[in-house]
């Protein structure tokens, strides 16, 4: 009897120990999170190496059991592989997502709206620019956090000033005609852009005192050709039409483009984002930019958001954990270090800081305070071809400036609706 | 029993080369004018409704289609006609066999075997405002910034690098006309122009057949030249099918219709296909 216990009793420990050690592994083994994004594009490893090597092992050491691993995808071919992915079931946790795409998925439904899931969500977004925040926003919910972000601000070239004999960039739309001949004589274009679609011309909308639709995203008509926006864009196709502004703007693929032909003394203005520094410090290296605000119209300085989100896949199987990561891209670790390698904060807080570590970004970081974003809706693309082709027939005199815009909003009127539908 | 084997081998033969044709080609077709009836939503488990024909129903009545479809038919009229001629001269010019010969036909095939997007950004820069062709012409043209003008550099490009390919095909086709029958003509007096005329043409007319509906197929195809090249600007004025058809479809994510185009664009190439077959048959018999 007393051996039959002692056998019992050691064929219960035995069984105890060999759950105990088979549920071990389990309760330790590492959640894996993967995360998709175009850090490393343009060849570009700087971004990728903080990633890697200082953030998320950081992250790792304070939340033992998760790992998170980063893939790296060319921006080229990220929204085809997202697209792919979403189609065979297959996307990862998380993206880091350009900010035009996040609507576009929202509505494919393979995303999580973040103010749903995370209890703490609004401290996060009340932190962040609200232009920038704004990004997120898809039918009334928020589908995802700024990661880091950029906007366009005005880029002078010194020669131009010098060769026109003006002392400053144009800091408004009447300066800005009113330098225009001088510096066709000298042999300048006023202004050069590369198109005409939402992240070209909203900045010139937006500062004219008009915008594309109502706040409520119901309605174009009455808006986009508003006596504003027809005053704002005759403007620029009066300079279009004087041979002030370059037909590069029309979509003319022949032209000299807008980062060649500042520097090489052929446009006076452009309107750019904080990422041209680098790129025109090994191409001219002798050429310095003159960072400005965004010529103010009636309505102000007011220019475009850009910049990159990070969202949740709702087929993650760990959303927790995913959640916890997007908490932490969201800390001063994650961001400064970023500002480092050449991002540009989200936060407005850390604004200074940034502005410490590259002082060129304080135009940036000013300009972003005003910042807006453009239509926030799933078929945001299609309003760039309608822009780009409506307005393209005004500056080439096919059209009035009124009847281009008034085509354009009753076609975007049409894409509201079915938004809304 | 050996009539059944006697089919054996061929199908065995047959059936690795119909098996792949079967997976990447008839099923994706099959799927794509499936996917043309329904608002198609590409997301795994996702449902998709059965709209029947209003996809195509959009396609006739869609304005920006016909502007695509009149720059494909464009651009086939434009490069087709001078691909065969400057095709047949050239390999008329290389039939005879010289040293410099093999050297001219490499340089005539070399556009056809290098990369459509490495060829159209070297057009790009001989157009672009500051080109060499404004250069050597003393224009200021800036060929990009007007439909027709971008369609003449986009035209020009197809032609420069579909030369080779016809060059090599009417070569091969050169070299199996019957010399009795040249000789025969000389004979009873015909010049060089009424035996190229009443000898030469009649032999290679198949192949004349097949070169040009190769031809139109590939024209009605255009998409990586334009793509690269304009980029479908002025406000799209430069766009053809299949780069409208790319946008709807992988920019869009509107599946369904990129398909009713893809449908379309197929019909119309068969209908084409099958009348040229007809014609250029009509003529051989006549």
């Amino acid at each position: 009897m007393k051996f039959a216990m002692t056998r019992r009793g050691a064929l219960l420990s035995m069984v105890a120990g060999a759950a105990i050690m088979l549920a071990l592994p389990a309760l330790a083994e590492d959640v894996t999170i993967t995360f998709w994004g175009a850090y490393g594009n343009g060849g570009n490893s700087t971004q990728q190496d903080a990633l890697n090597n200082t953030l998320i092992p950081a992250f790792e050491a304070a939340h033992p059991g998760i790992k998170v691993q980063y893939v790296d995808v060319p921006y080229d071919s990220l929204l085809q592989k997202l697209t792919t992915s979403a189609a065979g079931g297959e996307l990862p946790d998380l993206v880091r997502a350009d900010l035009g795409w996040v609507p576009q998925f929202a509505k494919l439904g393979v995303l999580v709206p973040l103010s749903d899931a995370m209890p703490d969500f609004k401290d996060l977004a009340d932190k962040t620019y609200p232009g920038v925040l704004a990004t997120n926003l898809y039918k009334g919910k928020y589908y995802g956090l700024p990661l880091d972000t950029n906007t366009r601000v005005l880029v002078t070239s010194q020669a131009a000033l010098d060769a026109a004999g003006l002392s400053a960039p144009p800091a408004t739309f009447d300066e800005l005609k009113a330098s225009a001949g001088k510096l066709k004589d000298a042999g300048f274009s006023v202004f050069a852009d590369g198109g005409l679609g939402a992240w070209n011309i909203m900045p010139w909308i937006w500062s004219g005192g008009g915008d594309i639709t109502n706040p409520e995203l119901t309605k174009s008509s009455g808006v986009l050709d508003s006596d504003q926006n027809v005053a704002t864009v005759q403007m620029l196709v009066d300079l279009y039409t004087a041979g002030e502004i370059p037909n590069l703007i029309i979509g003319n693929s022949g032209a000299t483009g807008t980062s060649d032909g500042l520097p090489s003394a052929e446009y006076a203005n452009i309107f750019d984002g904080p990422w041209m520094a680098g790129i025109w410090k090994d191409q001219y290296p002798d050429f310095t930019p003159i960072y400005a605000q965004i010529p103010a119209g009636p309505g102000g300085s007011v220019s475009v958001v850009g910049g990159e989100d990070i969202v949740v896949t709702a087929s993650s199987k760990n959303q927790d954990a995913a959640l916890e990561f997007v908490r932490f891209t969201q800390s001063e670790q994650f961001q400064i270090e970023m500002v480092k390698t050449g991002q540009m904060t989200v936060l407005p807080e850390y604004a200074e800081q940034q502005n410490g570590i590259a002082p060129f970004y304080a135009t940036f970081a000013e300009q972003l305070k005003t910042a807006k974003n453009r239509l926030a809706i799933s078929q945001a693309g299609k309003v760039d071809g309608i822009l780009n082709t409506e307005l393209t027939a005004a500056f080439k005199g096919e059209v009035s400036v009124k009847d281009a815009l008034s085509k354009a909003a009753a076609q975007i009127d049409q894409l509201l609706a079915e938004e809304n539908s | 029993m050996s009539h059944w084997r006697q089919y054996l081998a061929p199908a065995l033969f047959v059936a690795p080369g119909f098996l792949v044709f079967t997976v990447f080609v008839l099923y994706p077709m099959a799927q794509a004018v499936l996917m043309s009836v329904y608002d198609y939503k590409i997301v795994a488990g996702a449902v998709s409704t059965f709209i029947g024909l209003t996809n195509y129903l959009r396609a006739v009545s869609d304005e920006h289609l016909w502007l695509s479809l009149s720059n494909s038919g464009v651009y086939m009229l434009f490069t087709v006609p001078p691909q065969i001629a400057l095709g047949l001269g050239v390999a008329l010019l290389l039939q005879k066999s010289s040293p410099a010969q093999p050297f001219f036909r490499v340089l005539y095939y070399l556009p056809v075997v290098t990369s459509w997007v490495v060829v159209t950004l070297l057009f790009k820069y001989l157009f672009a405002d500051r080109g060499l062709i404004n250069f050597l012409l003393g224009l200021h043209v800036s060929w990009f910034s007007e439909r027709w003008t971008a369609m003449v550099a986009i035209c020009a490009l197809g032609v420069w690098k579909g030369i080779g390919w016809s060059m090599m095909i009417f070569i091969a086709a050169l070299q199996g006309v019957p010399n009795s029958l040249l000789e025969a003509a000389k004979i009873d007096g015909a010049n060089p122009w009424q035996r190229f005329l009443n000898v030469t043409i009649p032999a290679i007319w198949p192949t004349i057949a097949f070169v040009t509906i190769m031809l139109v197929i590939g024209g009605l195809n255009v998409f990586t030249s334009v793509q690269a090249m304009t980029d479908s600007a002025p406000g799209g004025s430069t766009d053809v099918v299949l780069t409208y058809m790319y946008r709807e479809t992988f920019k869009f994510l509107d599946f369904g219709y990129g398909s009713a185009i893809a449908v379309l664009l197929t019909l119309l190439v068969f209908a084409l296909s099958a009348i040229q077959l007809r014609f250029f048959r009509n003529e051989a018999t006549a």
